[in-house]
């Protein structure tokens, strides 16, 4: 299955073309039900999220554009979109991003930044460089859906410390990423 | 690294932001937020969109798990159940271009970016930003009348568009027309009945047809429209974007 074979489907889709959606569900259906499973912890409820989730791909399909983003990772984000609304629908968690934001001032580091290339770089040479239970708290945080409440008993912190820590992983992984 | 952009305090909490709402930490009130402004912020959404192709490839993790059969069964039944139930719109004849209702009534052109339209490159379109091809999916209401894909090549002019599913079999025309804003609309040429055909649009028309101009299909006597207006009803609309 290649990266065209689904976008294609897709542009198929968005005119309406059943037969291309029952084939895109075959080829992507086991990916985004696992993503269903681990975020929502739950076989049914991941079944039902599912049913709705490929309703959005069959009404959103004409608003994928090429080039803009790997069909792949925009189905995924369907996906984990609508798993994250269902729990937080579940579960509420406190609103935070009208609150300030300690974010630090980023600290040049020379000596990691002479290992640099010149091209944009992947996550994972990114993440190499936060500290490893920061970079863990990122990798379950987009795996699993959790919220900041979860991480910080999962990571045993203060829930504001681990608000911190995720931000300022993001704000490094930002600048690692684009240098 | 540092950032000497005096804004940069904004920016940067945009940035965190905006991967917080992808990793997926957010209330539900706040993703709705920061949906909003997806809207009315491209680069905001630029930036949403980039930490979506960043982090995807924790994806990997992500075991695939085959659903059971039931899913596509009920997934198909929620879609497709009332689409057997409607019947080929009868046409409609005279004064419905101008007829308020039908552009009410009328599903606005989904506009899309398919990759088959990679097979049209080099497009360079007068006028148009980037000189990238354009595209149009033009869809008329509900399952009843027709939906066609259109290409269109600025540097030679080729306008190529493919009907799907189309439904018209009599002895009739499909004619495409140009609207450029309040305009009426002028004719681009009558399509091919064969369906995969081409439109070379005349010269003088090339540089009317920009980022923003709308495309409409209307049904007319064999052969196109003998006024030079439309005089079919319009089976299908849709409004250009670059690629």
């Amino acid at each position: 299955m290649t990266i065209d074979d689904i976008s294609t489907l897709i542009g198929r889709i968005s005119l309406r073309d059943r037969a291309a959606f029952s084939q895109l569900y075959k080829k992507t259906s086991p990916k985004l039900f696992a993503i269903c499973i681990r975020i929502l912890r739950d076989r049914n409820e991941a079944e039902e999220a599912l049913q709705e989730i490929y309703v959005k791909i069959w009404q959103r399909a004409d608003r994928y554009a090429t080039g803009e983003t790997s069909p792949m990772s925009w189905l995924s984000a369907i996906a984990r979109n609508h798993a994250i609304d269902v729990i937080r629908a579940r579960k509420p968690v406190a609103n935070t991003i009208d609150e300030a934001y300690d974010l630090a001032d980023p600290s040049p580091d020379p000596e990691k930044s002479a290992l640099n290339s010149a091209e944009g770089r992947r996550i994972e040479t990114c993440m190499e460089q936060l500290d490893r239970e920061r970079a863990e708290a990122v990798r379950k945080a987009y795996v699993e859906g959790l919220s900041y409440q979860e991480l910080a008993e999962l990571f045993n912190v203060p829930l504001n410390t681990m608000r911190t820590w995720l931000r300022r992983s993001l704000l490094k992984l930002r600048e690692c990423m684009d240098q | 690294m540092t950032i000497q952009n005096p804004e940069s305090g904004d920016f940067r909490r945009d940035e965190v932001i905006a991967g917080e709402y992808v990793l997926g930490v957010l209330s539900a009130e706040d993703r709705r937020k920061v949906e909003a402004r997806m809207v009315l912020d491209r680069s905001f959404a630029a930036m949403v969109g980039r930490w979506q192709d960043n982090l995807s490839s924790f994806e990997d993790e992500y075991e695939p798990v085959v659903p059971p059969a039931r899913v596509l069964t009920m997934v198909e039944r929620r879609l497709f159940a009332d689409a057997v139930s409607s019947a080929p719109a009868a046409a409609v004849s005279g004064g419905f271009w101008n007829s308020l209702v039908f552009w009410r009534g009328l599903t606005l052109a989904a506009v899309i970016g398919m990759a088959a339209i990679g097979t049209i490159n080099s497009g360079l379109l007068s006028g148009s930003q980037g000189g990238k091809p354009l595209v149009a999916e033009l869809s008329g209401e509900g399952s009843t009348s027709i939906n066609l894909l259109a290409q269109y090549d600025g540097e030679s002019g080729a306008l190529r568009v493919v009907p799907v599913a189309a439904r018209q079999t009599e002895e009739k025309s499909l004619e495409l027309w140009l609207i450029v804003g309040d305009k009426p609309p002028q004719s681009l040429g009558v399509l091919p009945q064969t369906g995969k055909g081409e439109i070379i649009v005349p010269q003088a028309m090339r540089a009317k047809i920009a980022e923003g101009a709308t495309l409409a299909v209307s049904v007319e006597p064999f052969g196109g429209s003998p006024t030079g207006s439309a005089t079919g009803p319009v089976i299908a609309v849709g409004k250009t974007r670059s690629l």
